[in-house]
């Protein structure tokens, strides 16, 4: 007993003292080599012409499951993992989820005491916010191999954002608020990787390489892991659809727990509230939506809309093209108002619309 | 004694923790105070969305189409009464309605309207109907100093307005750049910002942002540089001084000189005129080629960039003192008003082409265009201009020795302009004695927008009297004719060459005929492939299309191979390298060096040409559409040669562009050929190109 209370005093005496070495040092050395032991590099065996077949991803149990992005990677027919101490194993894919873009993979042998990540309560906190430093870690360009480590850069939250946010990217694979960040994270080979406080708490996985197609500007953003977004369901009782919350956080946990029910893909179809607005041809794909006509009768009428009027915002979202318009208005059903801003002549109008069920059409 | 341990432990614990937590501090400070900042500062800075303007904005050389103003931006505001500055970049097509949107306010968009352009730093100032806006403090220019804190603030990202803009934390990486205009940082500047302030630890704007590069003036000179590390802003001292200015409503312009130097070379050799533009603020001044700039403003200059950073602040209309010097003599012109935007420069026409590689004096007429200005006065194949002028008493003879005839009487031309009365002496053929004649200089053909024009149809059989080698006559009595000695030129290589760019960074192919003869100059046709087009074959395939014609019409191809996707700006550089490299080894004729590309290929041709203007004469582009446009230089001709099938989707850009050139006065060419698409030249085709490049040295 008392041995063992020595070795305990004595180990924490050295552990302290090595932690005095940092003296010279900063917490963000600390916190990479903390984060480091907990990432994996990930490697897809075959791959797919012009794509990276090399990854990052997250160790988040002591068993050897991995978190990583829903990407090509897993379409390969073997994975890879090499983790932080050099050993190698292959892993298997359990479960994906599309919407929040990560999937869960385990190595495929008997692993034990590995270094993870916590994904329990505690993990649950504030999201970070503009302006936080944060530090991000990633295998992009394929740098490491074995048990060299990832690498760690240095940035900082630019925004915290809608990454669909009618940017353009209409097929984005995730739909929620996003860290934007300042420095140039998003590289091949990057996404599943971390983005954690200068402490190293996690804080986001590291998104995909995408471009916003409204400033043609490639973006680099990582999803939050406690940011809950809408996942849709077959009811196992009922056998009806469902609509739930997920988040990066309540997927590892369920997974882990083997009880991560897979979900429908979401299909964003158009609720079909019916508004009456006749726009111009949509001639250019940056044709903004001028009203060319107004069915008589109808919602649009009744709010006062007239042709030539140019629709700016929907519920304060900008609408500078018909596209982006028809998408906005999708998912607005009949009996919803609308509070949209006009451009007539000069002038801005305010005008509140309520959609209607779609009239019979008569032939 | 385990105590002891533990005590021992807690000590260390205490140490260390208090160690990094130091450091911890530092940081959360540091953290905070630019949240603080970019949270005070963000009340100014507000969103700024346009709709409508033209879809095409920038077809840069990637060949692909920015739709810049298509996402929102951001401003800053610099009068509580509604007044914003942001980046021209944001305006740059035009756009039908400017919105803009204020922090918090999601819901009360308002309608701006553009008061004026600052088109030497690129900002447009907005108005709106407004009271009582927050306008930012700003540092003054003198406190803002290299190393201190810059965070770039935007609004791009920012859905509902509802946040601090978007932070991106950098350094002041230097001051008085892009020839004295902006301030460098090193933070993120990208079009998530541009138009947004940098702003300090005390969130005090220091400048606004705008894409800038030290190489180009355009408004998208720098664009291929976001997120690059280096952005620029132009310092909101600088912004106040001219507000009231831009308030009245009308655009700045940067004031210009109007000379060009001789030498390329900006930080190497004295500032020596080599050009005065007609009806310039120089040749106003009286300013000649050959003076050499030596101080303005009571600074000395001995570079060319030291007289470009001392005119890059000014505008037009500003005043100037300026010395140089002429001969051994210093001179003073102690108020020059710099003019803005020089008239259309048009080059004059004689209508010869002249006979080249021609080692005699004065310049030999190969052929008279007809109904040109020389046709009318009679002038006949054959016939030698031995003295050129307007005043007929005051006539300048050639020189020779050093200066090739043909090259004389271009220097000569880029100080007229059409509609000049021109007195040529000229010796006939056969004649002994000179006689001269009047004409009334014109246009280039195609430089003139409407009429429709021609290539000619048929080239004179004899271009060159093969002696480019040879020493030239000299004009000085005094100078002994020079010895011909009759040696063969050591032969260089021939055939399809793969040769490395000097620094060995980059890959050309070279292709030179078999029959190649050192004393004939030779065009140079720089061949810039589409994307992905860029192996062994490929080239192998352009240059069999071209074989026949690189001998009949001696041309020389240089094939640069591009290894990444598509062609960018930054490319230039290894093209003109490769390019100068092959003329160092060929005997090259530099008024026809032409860079000829198709599709991406193509902008990236219209690029070169605009951008190298000392070094490319001709710009042969297949289904690509000039978008942007730079103002023609006097000394510096460049020709185009526009070309796509109706098919083409790009076909009226494509005309457009052709008009728009011509109304810069730049001769331009543009050929549509029925059912065809956007497809590489054809036979035809191609002997109307050849005889386009050979009609380049026309004059």
């Amino acid at each position: 007993m008392n041995y063992i209370i020595t070795y305990r005093l004595l180990g924490i005496a050295m552990m302290l003292l090595a932690v005095g070495e940092l003296r010279a040092q900063n917490s963000v050395t600390a916190a990479s080599e903390q984060v480091n032991r907990k990432m994996v590099k990930l490697f897809g065996i075959g791959g797919f012409k012009g794509l990276p077949s090399y990854g990052t991803g997250l160790l988040v149990s002591a068993k050897g499951h991995i978190l990583t992005v829903n990407n090509h990677i897993l379409n390969t027919p073997g994975i890879v993992v090499h983790l932080y101490d050099g050993r190698r194993y292959q892993a298997k894919v359990l479960v994906r989820e599309p919407e929040l873009d990560v999937a869960l993979l385990k190595i495929d042998e008997d692993v034990d005491f590995l270094p993870h990540f916590v994904f329990d309560k505690t993990a649950e906190k504030a999201m970070a916010e503009t302006g936080d430093w944060v530090l991000a870690f990633s295998n992009q360009f394929k740098i490491a191999q074995g048990d060299e480590p990832m690498s760690v850069q240095r940035g900082a939250i630019l925004t915290v954002a809608d990454l669909k946010g009618r940017r353009g990217i209409f097929d984005a694979p995730y739909s929620g608020d996003v860290y934007f960040l300042d420095n140039i994270v998003c590289n091949p080979g990057a996404a599943g990787g971390a983005i954690t406080t200068r402490k190293g708490e996690l804080l986001g996985i590291i998104g995909r390489e995408l471009k916003d197609n409204r400033i043609d500007t490639w973006i680099n953003y990582a999803v939050p892991i406690q940011f809950k977004i809408e996942v849709q369901r077959e009811d196992k009782k009922t056998g009806k659809s469902i609509m739930e919350k997920e988040s990066v956080i309540t997927f590892v946990h369920k997974a882990l727990m083997g009880n991560y029910q897979e979900t429908v893909k979401i299909r964003r179809e158009d609720k079909g509230g019916y508004h009456g607005i006749i726009l111009v041809v949509n001639a250019v794909s940056s044709t903004p939506p001028y009203v060319e006509e107004i069915v008589s009768g109808s919602p649009a009428a009744i709010a006062g809309l007239r042709p030539d009027d140019l629709i700016l915002y929907v519920e304060g979202f900008s609408v500078p093209t018909i596209k982006i318009w028809r998408e906005t208005l999708k998912q607005y059903e009949p009996g919803r108002e609308i509070s949209m801003q006009l451009q007539r002549g000069n002038k801005l109008e305010n005008v509140k619309l309520k959609l209607a069920n779609p009239p019979k059409t008569v032939n | 004694m385990f105590r002891r341990i533990s005590i021992l432990a807690a000590v260390v614990l205490v140490l260390s923790v208090r160690s990094v937590s130091a450091q911890e501090d530092l940081n959360d400070q540091l953290e905070k105070l630019t949240k603080d900042a970019a949270k005070k500062a963000g009340e100014s800075v507000v969103q700024i969305e346009t709709r409508g303007g033209t879809d095409l904005v920038v077809a840069g050389p990637k060949g692909q189409v920015f739709r810049t103003a298509l996402g929102p931006t951001t401003g800053v505001i610099v009068a509580a009464d509604g007044y914003i500055i942001s980046s021209a970049f944001n305006f740059l097509n035009n756009p039908t309605t400017i919105l803009v949107r204020f922090p918090g306010k999601a819901n009360e968009p308002l309608v701006a309207t553009r008061v004026a352009t600052d088109k030497s730093r690129m900002l447009t100032l907005l108005k709106v109907e407004a009271k009582g806006l927050v306008v930012p403090d700003f540092v003054p220019k003198k406190d803002i100093k290299e190393g201190q804190w810059s965070i770039a603030l935007g609004r791009a990202l920012d859905v509902k307005l509802d946040k601090t803009p978007t932070i991106c934390v950098g350094i002041i990486s230097a001051t008085n750049r892009v020839w004295g205009k902006a301030i460098q940082t090193d933070a993120k500047v990208s079009p998530i910002n541009y138009g947004g302030p940098i702003v300090d630890m005390k969130g005090r704007v220091q400048g606004v942002l705008i894409p800038a590069s030290p190489k180009g003036d355009d408004e998208t000179a720098g664009f291929e540089w976001y997120d690059s590390g280096i952005g620029f802003a132009i310092p909101m001292e600088d912004i106040l001084a001219v507000l009231p200015r831009l308030k009245d409503g009308k655009d700045l312009q940067k004031g210009l000189l109007g000379v060009a130097m001789k030498s390329q070379d900006m930080y190497g050799v004295l500032p020596e005129i080599g050009l005065v533009q007609p009806n310039s603020a120089a040749s106003k001044s009286g300013l000649k080629l050959g003076d050499i700039i030596t101080e303005i403003d009571g600074k000395p200059v001995d570079r060319m960039a030291q007289v470009l950073h001392a005119l890059g602040v000014k505008y037009e209309g500003d005043k100037i003192s300026l010395k140089y010097k002429r001969g051994g003599e210093v001179k003073e012109i102690k108020s020059l008003e710099l003019v803005g935007k020089i008239q259309v420069i048009a080059q004059p026409f004689l209508g010869i082409l002249p006979l080249r590689d021609d080692p005699k004096l004065g310049v030999e007429i190969r052929h008279v265009f007809d109904k040109s200005p020389a046709d009318k006065t009679g002038l006949k194949v054959g016939d030698r201009i031995v003295k050129f002028g307007v005043d007929e008493k005051q006539l300048t003879a050639f020189i020779g020795d050093t200066k090739r005839g043909r090259a004389q009487l271009f220097e000569w031309l880029a100080t007229v302009t059409p509609g000049t009365e021109a007195k040529l002496e000229v010796k006939r053929k056969g004649a002994d004695k000179a006689e001269v004649i009047t004409l009334v200089l014109d246009n280039l053909p195609g430089a003139l927008p409407g009429a429709p024009v021609d290539v000619l149809d048929k080239l004179p059989e004899l271009a060159s009297v093969k002696k480019a080698l040879a020493p030239l006559e000299s004009g000085n009595p005094n100078v002994k004719p020079p010895k011909i000695v009759e040696e063969k030129p050591p032969m260089p290589e021939t055939g399809l060459m793969l040769r490395n760019t000097p620094d060995g960074e980059h890959k050309y192919w070279l292709f030179v005929h078999e029959d190649y003869d050192p004393n004939v100059a030779h065009a140079l046709l720089v061949w810039l492939h589409p994307a992905g087009k860029k192996n062994k074959e490929d080239f192998e395939a352009f240059q069999e299309v071209w074989e026949d014609y690189c001998k009949a019409n001696h041309l020389i191809l240089v094939m640069p191979v591009m290894d990444k996707d598509e062609w960018i700006p930054s490319f230039s550089d290894f093209v003109t390298a490769a390019t100068r490299d092959a003329m160092t080894r060929y005997t090259v004729d530099r008024q026809r060096v032409i860079a000829h590309g198709w599709g991406v290929g193509g902008n990236m041709a219209i690029h070169l040409g605009f951008s190298h203007r000392d070094l490319f004469r001709g710009v042969c582009a297949v289904g690509a559409a000039p978008i942007q446009f730079k103002d023609n230089i006097a000394g510096q001709r460049l020709s185009f040669y526009l070309t796509t099938g109706e098919l083409d989707p790009l076909a009226k850009s494509i005309a457009e562009g052709r008009t728009r050139l011509a109304e810069r006065r730049y001769p331009a060419f543009y050929r549509q050929h029925p059912e065809r698409g956007r497809d590489y030249l054809n036979d035809k085709q191609l002997r109307e190109v050849i005889r386009w490049i050979d009609s380049l040295d026309q004059q």
